[in-house]
């Protein structure tokens, strides 16, 4: 499917900014069944400087560097996406996850670094007691890793309420546990700490998803926002997207935009202000399919 | 040697008779396992044998003052009185051979070379971690690992500073306790600590030989300077500020190494560049050298919690990674965990077997670590891995299981089990014992010393010398000392010693003459431009408390006298001024002594003699590394808790007097200091202006106070006319003036109008005026600034003044009006000041998120 997605940010800030200073997690990065057909991001008050990186996970960022003083700040991204469905996995044919480890290292073979970073605790997914207690009911000994993790995320669907009234972008995952309520970044967040008390390797993943209007199916919540998941590796499927808010094993309409450790490695757009006071942002995000597939595209144009 | 030949040999019996009577458990640095001296104490014992015992008990007083008045202490604001973490200095250092010296620097440079490896290749191939050789999750479990750096750090120019904490077991042989890769880890300290001991003591550290600390430093400046890539570096400490606790450590360094001490908000990066904010505008930094925990570095890319370092930093490094040393990152080598596996890195890494281990130590990440910890748990601490603290004895004590109940200890299995990659299980291990100075003689106490490494251009140094801590054995591995009692460090040398050099000096083949204006940090202008009026108001104070306290005392005095002080009290109390000076009645001596207790000390007032004092010592200490040291050392008798100020509350109003005399000495003091020594640049005129504008506003106000609404009575006048002159200091020139008793037209025109004057209002304007002439002006267009408008009609407003005619008046009126539009202004002047070159923001900067999910 052809995707075009509109993503609109809107600071008012109650003071004068006198400088700011922005890195931006806006741009989709290219994966296995995802292709980039087109990104801009248009930024306003213009920036003085604007450099574009690639940080340590692959992902594209961008440091925005604004000097002019301004009390409004407005970024628009606009990408176009082709995507794909990733291959349909046989959970239960995957690794137990208490065998991780004799697989993860051998002796005989270089330790895969690049997984082994997303089995560790961060900032913002440090697990409890209570919530390893809570991960350990889906993962009874030597069940397949991918079965478990299905399990577990279908157990967040249910046991959480979706109310975004409960949290903020600063609530800990311990309050997310014992609130039993919160957004897609707050159930993606005790997923991974749960997965990482266990040492399951697992992933924050942001992005959009595609929703579809109310005719027959059920609205998807998380519409026309940002959205954010998880992905869970095991030997045999690689990283597999869920999606705990939704209760879903990630098809073709999750869009990747960036992948980290957490909510920190890759929030879409954080800055470092000098004045500004109080501000209030506006977010608005739009995902249209244009096309069903390359075919169609071409066919339309 | 056998014992009881020893104790014939030895001429430091007497001192030594206590210490041989005390029970020594371990390893013992003075006395050998037959009781006899060690050879490389003898000289240290014999030029203490030399003293007299009053001699040595005056030495160790000698210490403990220039302890204090240098300000060695962990946190500077602290009641030096009260405070735990006191700081302290033993006459005794601790001794270390020729020989041993010989193996502990090559062992330490092999660890620092070590670490640097290490450190390149975590934030580089990762080679390690894919061999299997350090487990991957001690590392990605590691806050101190911080992945934006990858890549970076590899080109920083490797680890430029290490220290080791080490700790010499019972069997004689030294282990590391505790690793700082991050900062400088407290170096000031343990500089300042042989810069007093050797004022007190320097007679036999000479005798002994003992090596100096000044080449270090001088190749660490040369090599800093090298690194900077340029000659005349501008190269910059950079500090969390002054309520970090080791802020003393420092600004020492900072002020002995001649680089400036900045702060996070200090500095702007753009793009490739980092700047110093400076009231010239921006300044390229061409080095930082970093004393801020690497996360804290960039609120931007780094840890979002802290807003320590200026944003942007690591974009900088990306371009310039030279330009911050230690680079950024470096804490990771510190965790505690790797202790186990250095022995099998330096094999792998160096081809060498590690010469210096870490104490005995189990990484929790391990399930076989883990096993071992349950099966004895008794026999361990527990502890976090990466800890990040430099600083001396703030060690954290471990979490030991032979004190738990039961349930705790299952709880504690869970935890370790869910946490253990960023634990570490610890041995007991033993701590020599050295001698320490007490009243009876000489007493073994338990110790670890710090040592320090950094690099040069031809690989390591060592520095010859170290920092020591008296150690409580009962406490978990740490170099733990919450009493902060800590030794010198001296290594005895072979043969002739070079020449002592000081770093005091500039020591640059290549110095230039340069009287460019030292830049000044717009943030340092500030504080200097605090430190002059607080100066100034504490002053005042003190003579408006001196002058009601005399008029007290002196019974035969007027009554009208009384009325003039209570006056002045009561508006620096801040009491409505109008209700005061309607009232005929004598006021009791016992309503001034009220009125002065309040003033000097009273949780109301804003203007009282203790905020004041307290706000100075405070400013001043912002300033420090402005000040030169004997300026210092005299504010330090305003320290809060001092036994100056300590008297000054406790003492009745007739004792009130000397301490006033005393205080405003001080001031003399250091204001005579300040103004001999400090250079006539934009720092200067700062404090001047400070000072003048408080001068200006209290002289304005005292004579709004006493001569408005006019009085008839020509005694209270005088009375009036009298305590005047003595607030402002100006009696003497008033009667080598006149002869005459105080005339109002007289008195007035001496402090408002006349400009020779150095207390009259005209002369502070004036002296303001030519400061702000000097100062760069960044003012665009053609107007005229704010703060030069308001300066001109201040000085116009004065110097147009008819003072014969307002003194004939009878209501008053011109004079009021010309005395309340100076007291309109004044603070209007200040505040332009403020915002013309200060940079003032009303918050300091913030991060801010917006929030992945649905909007309500």
């Amino acid at each position: 499917m052809i995707f075009d997605i509109a993503h609109r940010t809107h600071y008012h800030y109650r003071s004068t900014v006198v400088q700011s200073l922005h890195l931006v997690h806006m741009s989709p990065r290219a994966l296995p069944g995802q292709v980039i057909r087109h990104h801009s991001l248009l930024v306003e008050p213009a920036p003085a400087s604007r450099q574009d990186g690639i940080d340590s996970f692959g992902n594209i960022d961008v440091i925005l560097d604004i000097e002019s003083p301004h009390k409004e700040l407005a970024l628009l991204a606009r990408s176009t996406v082709e995507k794909w469905s990733p291959p349909v996995v046989d959970l239960q044919a995957t690794t137990p996850w208490d065998a991780l480890d004799r697989r993860l290292l051998r002796p005989e073979n270089e330790r895969d670094v690049q997984i082994s970073l997303f089995r560790c605790a961060s900032r913002l997914t440090t697990p409890t007691l209570e919530i390893a207690d809570y991960a350990a009911l889906s993962f009874a000994p030597a069940r397949p890793v991918l079965d478990g993790a299905m399990d577990l995320v279908m157990r967040i669907y249910n046991d959480f309420s979706f109310d975004p009234h409960a949290t903020d972008v600063s609530t800990p995952v311990t309050q997310v546990f014992a609130m039993r309520r919160g957004v897609c970044q707050d159930f993606a967040h005790l997923a991974l700490a749960c997965f990482r008390a266990l040492r399951i390797p697992a992933r924050y993943v942001s992005g959009y998803l595609h929703t579809h209007p109310p005719i027959g199916r059920p609205k998807l919540q998380g519409a026309d926002a940002s959205h954010a998941w998880i992905s869970v590796w095991a030997p045999e499927a690689g990283w597999v997207d869920l999606d705990p808010t939704n209760g879903i094993i990630v098809g073709d309409e999750h869009v990747t935009v960036a992948f980290g450790r957490d909510y920190d490695d890759v929030s879409p757009i954080s800055g470092v202000l000098r004045g500004g006071g109080e501000h209030t942002v506006t977010v608005g995000v739009d995902v249209n399919m244009v096309a069903a597939s390359s075919a169609d595209a071409l066919n339309s144009h | 040697m056998t014992t009881a030949a020893a104790r014939n040999e030895a001429p430091s019996s007497d001192l030594l008779s206590t210490y041989r009577r005390r029970e020594i458990s371990g390893f013992d640095e003075l006395l050998d396992g037959g009781g006899g001296l060690r050879d490389h104490w003898r000289l240290l014992l014999d030029g203490l044998q030399g003293l007299s015992g009053a001699e040595r008990e005056l030495r160790t007083a000698r210490l403990a003052r220039r302890v204090r008045e240098t300000g060695i202490a962990y946190d500077i604001f602290a009641d030096p009185h009260t405070s735990a973490q006191r700081w302290s200095l033993d006459l005794l250092p601790i001794v270390i051979s020729a020989d041993e010296w010989r193996w502990l620097e090559r062992a330490l440079m092999q660890r620092a070379r070590l670490f640097d490896s290490l450190l390149n290749d975590l934030y580089g191939e990762q080679r390690l971690l894919r061999e299997g050789l350090i487990p991957s999750e001690l590392v990605f479990s590691d806050p101190a690992y911080l992945l934006p750096c990858n890549g970076i750090l590899p080109r920083a120019g490797g680890l430029r500073f290490y220290a080791a904490d080490l700790a010499r077991g019972d069997d004689g042989k030294w282990r590391v306790i505790d690793n700082h890769t991050e900062t400088l880890a407290g170096i000031g300290f343990t500089l300042a600590n042989r810069v007093v001991h050797t004022h007190v003591s320097g007679d036999i550290f000479n005798d002994c030989n003992a090596r100096r600390l000044a080449p270090y430093f001088q190749e660490l400046q040369t090599t800093l300077t090298l690194h900077s890539g340029r000659e005349n570096a501008r190269i910059a400490l950079l500090t969390p500020g002054p309520h970090h606790e080791d802020y003393f450590s420092h600004a020492y360094l900072a002020r002995y190494l001649g680089y400036l001490l900045v702060e996070g908000h200090d500095l702007k990066t753009r793009n490739g560049q980092v700047y110093l904010k400076t009231l010239e505008g921006l300044r390229e930094i061409d080095l930082i050298i970093r004393c801020v925990e690497g996360r804290s570095c960039d609120p931007l890319e780094l840890d979002p919690t802290g807003l320590v370092g200026p944003p942007g930093l690591l974009r900088v490094c990306r371009r310039s990674p030279h330009v911050i040393a230690n680079a950024i990152g470096t804490a990771l080598a510190q965790n505690r965990g790797l202790g186990p596996y250095l022995p099998g890195l330096a094999h792998h890494i160096l081809d060498e077997d590690l010469e210096l281990v870490d104490a005995p130590r189990l990484w929790l990440g391990s399930p076989e670590a883990r096993h071992e910890l349950f099966a004895n748990p008794d026999h361990f601490t527990i502890r976090k891995a990466q800890e990040g603290t430099g600083r001396p004895g703030q060690a954290a004590l471990g979490w030991e299981a032979r004190a738990l109940s039961t349930p705790e200890r299952e709880k504690m299995k869970r935890e370790v089990a869910l946490h253990g990659a960023t634990l570490v299980a610890e041995e007991k291990i033993g701590f020599s014992s050295a001698p320490v100075l007490r009243a009876d003689g000489l007493v073994p106490k338990p110790f670890a010393v710090r040592f320090y490494v950094s690099r040069t251009e031809s690989g390591y140094q060592v520095m010859l010398g170290g920092l020591a801590m008296s150690i409580d054995p009962k406490r978990a591995v740490a170099l733990s000392a919450p009493d902060g009692q800590t030794r010198d460090v001296w290594v005895l040398g072979e043969g002739e010693q070079a020449p002592h050099i000081s770093l005091w000096r500039p020591t640059f083949a290549a110095a230039r003459v340069d009287r460019s204006q030292r830049v000044i940090q717009s943030r340092v202008a500030d504080d200097l431009f605090w430190l002059g009026r607080y100066c100034e108001r504490a002053d005042w104070t003190m003579r408006v408390l001196r002058g009601a306290l005399r008029r007290v005392e002196e019974d035969s005095g007027p009554d009208t006298g009384r009325r003039a002080a209570r006056k002045c009290l009561e508006v620096l109390l801040g009491k409505d001024l109008s209700a005061v000076t309607g009232s005929r009645k004598t006021p009791p001596d016992e309503e001034i002594e009220r009125l002065c207790a309040r003033l000097i000390a009273s949780g109301l007032g804003s203007r009282t003699l203790e905020r004041t004092l307290d706000g100075l010592y405070r400013v001043a200490h912002l300033a420090r590394d402005r000040l030169s040291l004997e300026a210092w050392q005299t504010l330090s008798k305003f320290r809060s808790g001092e036994t100056w100020r300590q008297t000054l509350n406790s003492a009745r109003p007739v004792e009130v007097l000397d301490i006033l005399d005393e205080g405003l000495a001080t001031l003399a003091a250091f204001n005579g200091f300040m103004h001999e020594n400090m250079t006539r640049n934009y720092g200067w005129s700062f404090l001047d202006m400070g000072r003048r504008i408080e001068r200006a506003q209290n002289l304005a106000e005292a004579v709004l106070t006493l001569f408005i609404p006019v009085s008839p009575d020509p005694e209270e006048t005088s009375s009036s006319l009298l305590l005047l002159l003595e607030l402002a200091d100006s009696f003497i020139t008033y009667r080598s003036r006149y002869r005459l008793d105080p005339m109002l037209p007289l008195v007035l025109d001496l402090l408002l109008l006349d400009e020779t004057n150095p207390r009259s209002l005209a002369f502070q304007l004036s002296a303001i005026a030519r400061h702000l002439e000097s100062l760069p002006d960044s003012h665009q267009g053609s107007a005229l600034p704010e703060d030069r408008r308001l300066i001109l009609a201040l000085l116009t407003s004065i110097r147009l003044a008819d003072i014969e005619a307002m003194a004939r008046e009878e209501n008053g009126a011109m004079l009021e009006r010309l005395l309340m539009d100076q007291l309109d202004m004044l603070p209007e002047l200040s505040n332009e000041i403020s915002r013309h070159y200060f940079n003032v923001m009303d918050e300091a900067p913030h991060r801010a998120h917006t929030r992945v999910g649905p909007l309500p």
